[in-house]
């Protein structure tokens, strides 16, 4: 009797270790910590500072998601292919949720600053010179060419953009290029201001800009369909993006189609939002992300946004040499495509010097022609890549 | 390294500045066109006067509108009125307009009834005068 129960205790005791073993407790390492205290920062960063919280606070809780330790096989990982995170992370691999995202975008945007005023879409241009900059200083740093483009598209300063040539050049790199590309765009506000007071004199940021023109219905209901062509011809590697950017756009603007973009701006936007901030948080695990080149990555992402910031800010100097009515160079720095962050950066800024000063309607036009060419540079570098 | 980065990356800031420049040229003349386009009738006119007999000359000169955009507004109400349907209340039409971002929905509604293109359906509400609309003389619309 005795016996039977000792056996009995130990088989319970055997029992007991070996459900600890498979907990998460005995299954975490240090890295797993580091990367649980990382997401709770994004959430605080998030809910307590209003750090673009509909992008951290999903990615938050994704890292949290991504690092409990789970034991192998019983299909709980992202990397696992039977799991739940696994089908839904198909839509980050696959490249579907950053279109479906620009179609929202699309369909929140208003062009009318930029084709009241389109020379001011050059400033747009120029600060997609953080791109290939990055990719360039990449490449010296050791990066494959592939893992080179997906890290330069962060100086994009476009999440979606950023994601999707990820996913088609270099998937093992979406977590850390991901988490770079939203840590950067949340701190908009504390990255750029110093290099645009750095690269602009009082005199230049006191500069107030002409009253734009009226743009007429019929101009803005043309715009995305002259848009879509023209970039898809020339760069059709940028149509997945583009295409949605600027279908979502006529919806908006085709007064008869509005069911439709409200859906676009609100239900499906918010949705995919979630799943992929998400599933692109869960994608952040320790063993994958804790690498020598994931620091690279965020000192490349941080060197990316501060070249493009530059490049956008002296353009605009360069573009005054030459035009008779002076723009402010601040306007430069929107054309980093982080919507509507920078162009809120650039009114504040501006605001800093002279209160009266209002810059953010013109700052929204550089600032919607970045997401243009952003992904016209994303595609470009992904026919290049597949060259 | 197979390719070369520096050709890459020159070619690449070179390929976006095209398509930002050429879009912006093309956006730049885009009122022009548009406004060429609404004026087409009286540069059909203009055609026919340098090259064409003379007696199309002696034809009654169409009704063209001479109030800027309102071909326009009336095409977008026209559109709006289409997708809420009729009978249709002034007030709505006005928030379904401003919610659509159409500018001065106040003053383009007003020029409207001005140009009995809504018209009052006498129990209260307001109709799209489709008769008025459709008139030959202001398909230039």
């Amino acid at each position: 009797m005795i016996g039977l129960r000792n056996g009995a205790d130990s088989t319970l005791m055997e029992m007991f270790l070996d459900f600890f073993a498979n907990t998460g407790f005995a299954l975490a390492d240090y890295r797993n910590f580091i990367m649980l205290a990382i997401g709770v920062l994004f959430i605080y960063l998030g809910i307590a500072k209003h750090y673009e919280p509909l992008l951290l606070v999903p990615i938050g809780f994704g890292i949290l998601l991504g690092n409990i330790p789970v034991f192998k096989g019983l299909g709980l990982g992202i990397y696992e292919s039977n799991s739940v995170l696994h089908y839904l992370y198909f839509g980050v691999t696959s490249g579907v949720y950053p279109p479906l995202i620009f179609m929202g975008i699309g369909a929140m945007t208003d062009f009318s600053t930029l084709l009241a005023r389109p020379v001011l879409m050059l400033l747009g241009a120029a600060a997609q010179a953080g791109i290939f900059l990055t990719f360039l200083g990449a490449l010296a740093l050791g990066f494959a060419p592939n893992e080179a483009a997906s890290i330069g598209i962060i100086g994009g300063a476009d999440g979606p953009t950023a994601i999707f040539l990820t996913a088609k050049l270099a998937r093992e790199l979406i977590g850390p290029i991901a988490v770079a590309a939203y840590s950067y765009m949340a701190l908009v506000p504390v990255i750029q201001p110093p290099i645009m007071r750095l690269l602009t004199t009082r005199q230049e940021r006191l500069i107030r800009m002409e009253e734009p023109r009226q743009v007429s219905k019929r101009a803005k209901l043309i715009f995305p369909i002259i848009a879509v062509l023209l970039c898809c011809f020339i760069a059709p590697a940028a149509l997945p993006l583009l295409g949605l950017l600027f279908l979502g756009n006529l919806l908006k603007e085709a007064v008869v189609t509005e069911r439709l973009a409200q859906a676009a701006r609100t239900s499906i936007i918010d949705s995919v939002t979630i799943l992929l901030g998400m599933t692109v948080g869960a994608s952040t695990q320790a063993d994958v992300f804790l690498t020598g080149k994931s620091i690279g990555i965020f000192i490349l992402g941080a060197l990316s946004f501060c070249v493009a910031t530059a490049a956008g800010l002296l353009f605009a100097k360069l573009m005054n040499l030459f035009l008779r009515t002076k723009i402010n160079p601040l306007l430069g720095a929107a054309g980093v495509s982080a919507v509507p962050d920078s162009a809120r950066v650039v009114q504040m800024v501006g605001q800093a010097e002279d209160s009266t000063n209002f810059l953010l309607m013109h700052a929204m036009a550089p600032n919607v022609c970045g997401v243009i060419g952003s992904a016209v540079g994303a595609g470009i570098l992904w026919s290049f890549m597949m060259g | 390294m197979q390719h070369n980065g520096f050709s890459m990356a020159a070619v690449g800031i070179t390929i976006v500045f095209t398509a930002l420049v050429t879009l912006s040229l093309i956006i730049s003349q885009l009122h022009k066109l548009l406004t060429f386009w609404d004026n087409r009738a009286a540069w059909k006119q203009k055609i026919f006067r340098m090259f064409g007999p003379q007696e199309e000359e002696a034809g009654p000169a169409p009704h063209v509108y001479h109030v800027p955009g309102s071909p326009e507004s009336a095409r977008q109400f026209c559109l709006l009125i289409q997708a809420t349907g009729e009978p249709f209340s002034l007030p709505g039409l006005l928030r379904t307009a401003e919610a659509c971002g159409i500018r001065h929905p106040y003053a383009k509604a007003s020029r409207l009834i001005e140009e009995h293109l809504i018209i009052p359906d006498q129990k209260g509400f307001y109709v799209w005068n489709h008769a008025e609309y459709d008139r030959p003389a202001k398909r230039s619309r």
